[in-house]
């Protein structure tokens, strides 16, 4: 597997009332072509940032990256200003997020959002130099400027643009996509909506799809077509998957590999078998025993104690170390860095340092 | 399910029926529709036990919950807690609230962020109890101490505290009257998962403690199967299937139960249900639900009485209910 992502040393801070807080610190992570990678922990972990972060999508203005390189195919995406980056967000690499209804405009056609993006792509890939309101103007009704996005009361998206809807459309398997696209996203349900986000992200031909908690805000049912939609896509068009999600479970349905991340950094990178089978460090294997399974007599269900540390102070030693089991005196003065325990296998953690 | 022996609570074709009006209501001719977010439930928890209510958004549970803590006026059916009659006004609240508390889902709004957390326990329980202020005092630590933290806790604000801690709190209150029942709907779905194992271990404690008895609402299959002796499965207001917990996990009866719980992912990459499991369509409309049996339209079993009779839920085997014309077929 080639690589197409390689980040190494991200760190990121946001700007906070209670001072900086390291929302990445020091993150090291390879993505191959093709793979399907789950990026795994809990709230404030960091996992939602650093999906952010490779589409650039940060916050301008409280967060910054204040060292390390994001390097996709030989460009270093942390460097590239906004408008450079505009050519990578979408077709190169594009992103879902949790909640659709909150991505999707809420005055346009769904079929019209799509039109659009698969329009932008063409003129990205100089396949047809029109620009957007040329080619849609015929979709939105015209001012005196010649533009407003107003849309009108009946799409009609041109011809070959339609068939092209469509197609994504059905690629997600959205039952009728010809009724679909004449509807509002508030006509759809969850699981449609987050359909029509996938469609319109695939629709870039992105190399590298970001998904950031996609089936969080969806019902379990919902959650096991989405997924599975999205093993799909991987397997079908090729597509490398960052799956970001709090849900170790959802996780071991759908990923090729897994990456657990702990206080802004990461704590165990593994392929999926091996983190379920022997999992290395003691928060990894503390979460998988927070597991609910069985009953309440028999089970060995074991909580971590205490909770996640206060990023906005500066740590020294382990950041884990104060819940941490089998922690030991060198946990409280030094960092653990990545290191390579077995073939496929890092964790951060001194009870594998040789 | 019509004995009240050694029953907490039992509901009896229990109805709340929303009215929803279509668009702007402008003409004389819009109508009012009906929701009928929960037709006809008849459910009993044993003392001491933990039933599960589990389902998707939109089955009905919580309003489920909320009508049988009165949080609600029910549409229809009746209400008994330990033998009494509660719903339409037959008891006071302050009785019933006595024996019976909830616990909801997110802390953050069923605590007053103004109102420390000693307050926020000792208040209801001056309410509910009319002990002296030394007395509520004692009991409010005392209830602070079950749940795991100390009295240092009693003048905080909730904004000081960690979620994890909050929902503590948010149990802490609730179990300060020694209620019979406990109502949790959703008590783990705002927390992360080493605090959710926290407060599950800690409900699990307690229950044992206090011999209390548990309603859980949640959607997530593996949190019941963990806290409950009993499940029932909710679909678009209806029980479609109630019986043993582990029973009704490791052999679901119904159509529906069976694709709730093969579409639960199971933390095992090994044993990747998700990407066999085969589902059809989405949960219906409440206001517009299907004719007949409402989970007709997604069953593979389907046939065309399905469509015209909503079968009632009978005891296929001792202890295991199933609404089901065809339960045959899943056997």
């Amino acid at each position: 597997m080639a690589n197409l992502l390689r980040i190494s040393g991200l760190t990121v801070g946001y700007r906070t009332s209670r001072g900086m807080v390291r929302a990445l610190d020091d993150v090291d992570l390879e993505l191959g072509s093709e793979e399907f990678l789950a990026v795994v922990g809990e709230s404030g972990c960091g996992k939602t940032t650093l999906g952010l972060s490779i589409i650039g999508l940060l916050p301008p203005r409280s967060a910054k990256v204040t060292s390390g390189s994001i390097d996709y195919k030989g460009v270093d995406l942390a460097k590239l200003d906004p408008n450079e980056m505009r050519r990578y967000r979408g077709s190169e690499v594009a992103m879902i997020f949790q909640e659709p209804l909150t991505s999707l405009n809420p005055l346009v056609r769904v079929g019209d959002q799509i039109a659009e993006a698969i329009v932008l792509r063409r003129q990205r890939k100089g396949s047809d130099q029109r620009t957007v309101g040329e080619v849609m103007q015929r979709l939105y009704r015209t001012d005196k400027s010649g533009f407003s996005r107003w849309p009108r009361l009946r799409s009609k998206i041109p011809r070959d643009l339609r068939d092209q809807v469509i197609e994504w459309l059905n690629l997600v398997r959205i039952p009728d996509p010809g009724q679909v696209i004449e509807r509002y996203p508030f006509e759809l349900s969850g699981g449609m909506r987050q359909r029509v986000m996938i469609a319109m992200a695939l629709s870039q031909e992105p190399a590298l799809l970001v998904a950031d908690e996609p089936t969080t805000a969806l019902d379990v049912t919902t959650q096991a077509q989405v997924l599975r939609l999205m093993k799909e896509i991987k397997d079908k068009l090729g597509t490398s998957i960052l799956l970001v999600t709090h849900d170790l479970a959802v996780a071991s349905q759908v990923a090729d590999r897994a990456i657990v991340m702990y206080a802004g950094r990461i704590a165990e990178d593994s392929n999926i078998y091996d983190l379920f089978s022997s999992p290395l460090h003691p928060y990894t294997q503390g979460l998988l025993s927070c597991m609910p399974t069985g009953t309440k007599e028999g089970s060995n269900l074991k909580p971590i104690p205490g909770s996640i540390p206060d990023l906005t102070l500066e740590a020294v030693g382990c950041r884990f170390q104060p819940r941490c089991p089998r922690a030991m005196d060198v946990c409280l003065q030094k960092d653990p860095t990545l290191m390579n325990v077995k073939e496929g296998h890092k964790a951060a953690c001194f009870l594998y340092e040789r | 399910m019509k004995d009240d022996d050694g029953m907490v609570l039992r509901t009896v074709d229990l109805k709340k029926h929303f009215r929803a009006s279509k668009g702007l209501n402008l003409s004389s001719r819009s109508k009012t529709q009906v929701v009928r977010a929960v037709d006809g439930v008849s459910l009993s928890i044993p003392a001491g036990k933990t039933v599960a209510v589990v389902g998707e958004s939109g089955c009905g549970k919580t309003t489920l919950a909320r009508t049988i803590a009165l949080l609600t006026e029910p549409s229809g059916g009746e209400i008994y807690l330990d033998g009494q009659r509660i719903d339409g006004g037959r008891e006071s609240h302050r009785e019933v609230y006595r024996k019976l508390q909830m616990v909801f889902q997110d802390p953050d709004s069923s605590l007053d962020p103004q109102m420390k957390v000693g307050n926020s326990i000792s208040q209801p329980l001056k309410g509910l109890t009319g002990m002296s202020d030394r007395e509520v005092r004692k009991a409010a630590v005392e209830s602070l101490e079950a749940v795991g933290m100390s009295e240092d806790y009693f003048d905080r604000l909730p904004r000081q505290l960690s979620g994890g801690q909050k929902q503590r709190v948010a149990v802490a209150r609730a179990i300060s009257t020694h209620p019979r029942l406990l109502i949790l709907d959703e008590p783990t779905s705002a927390l992360d998962a080493s605090v959710q194992a926290q407060i599950l271990r800690l409900l699990v404690d307690l229950q044992k403690k206090y011999s209390l008895s548990y309603m859980l609402i949640t959607h997530n299959i593996a949190v019941a199967g963990y806290l409950s002796d009993m499940m029932a499965v909710m679909y678009a207001g209806n029980l479609v299937e109630y019986g043993p917990c582990s029973d009704v996990m490791s052999r679901p009866r119904h159509p529906y139960t069976i694709t709730l719980i093969n579409s639960a992912p199971v933390p095992d990459p090994w044993k990747r249900n998700l990407l066999s499991v085969n589902i059809k369509g989405e949960v219906p409309s409440a206001i517009n639900p299907p004719s007949g049996c409402k989970f007709h339209p997604r069953c593979p079993y389907a046939q065309a009485v399905c469509s015209e009779v909503n079968p009632p839920l009978e005891e296929i085997t001792p202890g295991r209910w199933v609404a089901c014309h065809f339960v045959e077929k899943t056997a």
